[in-house]
């Protein structure tokens, strides 16, 4: 089955993002993901405030990260949404982006202990296990337990970008974020998902595996791709040199962007950004077009598609086009 | 201002492209800051039932987008050539 999410950067109002879920259930979307970064508004609050208003579609934080937020809080914060939104809580859980950490002091340790004791640590805590759990970076005593009782299970997703935590994904996941958007990488990720999963005695149809892509539509592809830039320019000033020369986009390019960005020449840096670097990181383009480059990523393996930001010009235009022209090629089929 | 009293003389078939252009005020400005949060919750009720488009839906609306927005909302107005409502919400 062909699932469609949709991320939200809780920037806006409460009520506006809230605006566009409901706006996004109705045409049909499977699920929302709200990211959780300290300098925005918080996404748990945003999280209720859309449960409160939506019956079907499912939700969770895209991505939250063990560094900031212990796992027994997001565990805590998953299972209370759980009971506003029963059976539809979804949680993404990503080691996080290195800037922000450091901005805040952190350092992003043992980033694969952390996410394997994170997800084990969650589940422990959902499941109200009397035992405590012991790992080498979280741990809880016997009894820390929380005083309400939960309900269901809450999927856990894994945002992966490299090969062992896309492995790691595979191996303990609910899901897997891959935060990708050419069939090139979705591709690789895919493979190393299921070789994850293979290791764990798993198969594939355990782990829903998700393209969290940058995405934006609009009537026409030039309008489509002025707001997919400035996304385009922070994707390829933060990759590492192995993607950029996958696709073939030189270090240099992208270490211009980077200084530029730093020194908030927006001009300069969003004008270095070309068509190549946008075709590599994300999807863009008029309907039918996004259509077509949807084809090839779902041809890779996944079961998931999530329209990440930019989303195009005008959100209420862009989710009425996506869910009007191009989700239903994909859920009829 | 009694908005309602407004918005029952607006055509029915105007209503659904009306509640349209209303909403993008308030979604696209940032001005909507000045909507209070109660107000900002009935839009999202009717919404929720698809009845923007309803007495009490525009009735709402035209109340928040003049908080918002009231340039722009006049401006809507105009589009919709709706010259009685206009005469009505034209500022003194």
């Amino acid at each position: 089955m062909k699932s469609f999410g949709i991320e939200f950067v809780p920037m806006e109002l409460f009520w506006k993002t809230t605006y566009y879920t409901m706006q996004a259930e109705k045409l049909g979307y499977d699920s929302v993901w709200i990211t959780d970064h300290f300098n925005n508004r918080n996404v748990y609050v945003s999280l209720a405030f859309i449960a409160n208003y939506t019956d079907r579609i499912k939700m969770g934080p895209g991505v939250t990260n063990p560094y900031l937020i212990h796992p027994v809080y997001t565990a805590q914060s998953v299972a209370s949404l759980n009971e506003v939104a029963p059976g539809r809580v979804i949680c993404g859980i990503g080691a996080g982006d290195r800037t922000t950490l450091e901005m805040l002091g952190r350092k992003m340790e043992s980033p694969l202990r952390a996410m394997r004791e994170s997800v084990e640590l969650i589940r422990a805590q959902i499941a109200r296990e009397k035992s405590g759990y012991e790992g080498r970076m979280f741990s809880t005593s016997a009894g820390a337990r929380f005083n309400f009782k939960t309900k269901g299970e809450v999927p856990i997703y894994i945002g992966a970008q490299g090969p062992k935590m896309l492995g790691l994904a595979g191996e303990i996941g609910d899901g897997a974020l891959i935060n990708a958007s050419h069939p090139r990488d979705i591709e690789r990720a895919v493979s190393l998902i299921e070789a994850g999963a293979n290791k764990a005695g798993r198969s594939m149809e355990d782990v829903d595996v998700a393209a969290y892509t940058s995405f934006s539509v609009a009537d026409d592809r030039k309008s489509a791709k002025k707001s997919v830039v400035p996304v385009v320019a922070y994707i390829v000033a933060g990759s590492p040199p192995q993607i950029l020369e996958r696709h073939e986009i030189p270090v240099e390019s992208a270490d211009e962007i980077r200084k530029n960005l730093a020194e908030r020449n927006w001009g300069e840096a969003f004008g270095a950004v070309n068509s190549d670097m946008i075709d590599a990181f994300s999807i863009c383009g008029d309907p039918d077009q996004c259509v077509e480059q949807i084809d090839d990523l779902f041809r890779t393996g996944i079961t998931h598609f999530i329209t990440g930001s930019p989303l195009g010009p005008s959100k209420k235009k862009s989710i009425n086009l996506f869910g009007n022209e191009v989700m239903p090629h994909f859920k009829e089929s | 201002m009694n908005y309602n009293e407004f918005v029952k003389q607006v055509p029915r078939t105007m209503r659904g492209p009306l509640s349209e252009n209303l909403i993008d005020i308030i979604l696209e400005g940032d001005e909507s800051l000045a909507i209070p949060p109660s107000l900002a919750k009935t839009i999202l009720h009717y919404w929720q039932r698809d009845q923007l488009d309803s007495e009490a839906g525009l009735t709402n609306l035209l109340k928040a987008t003049f908080e918002a927005d009231p340039e722009r909302t006049l401006k809507v107005i105009d589009t919709f050539d709706l010259k009685e409502l206009r005469m009505a919400l034209q500022p003194a």
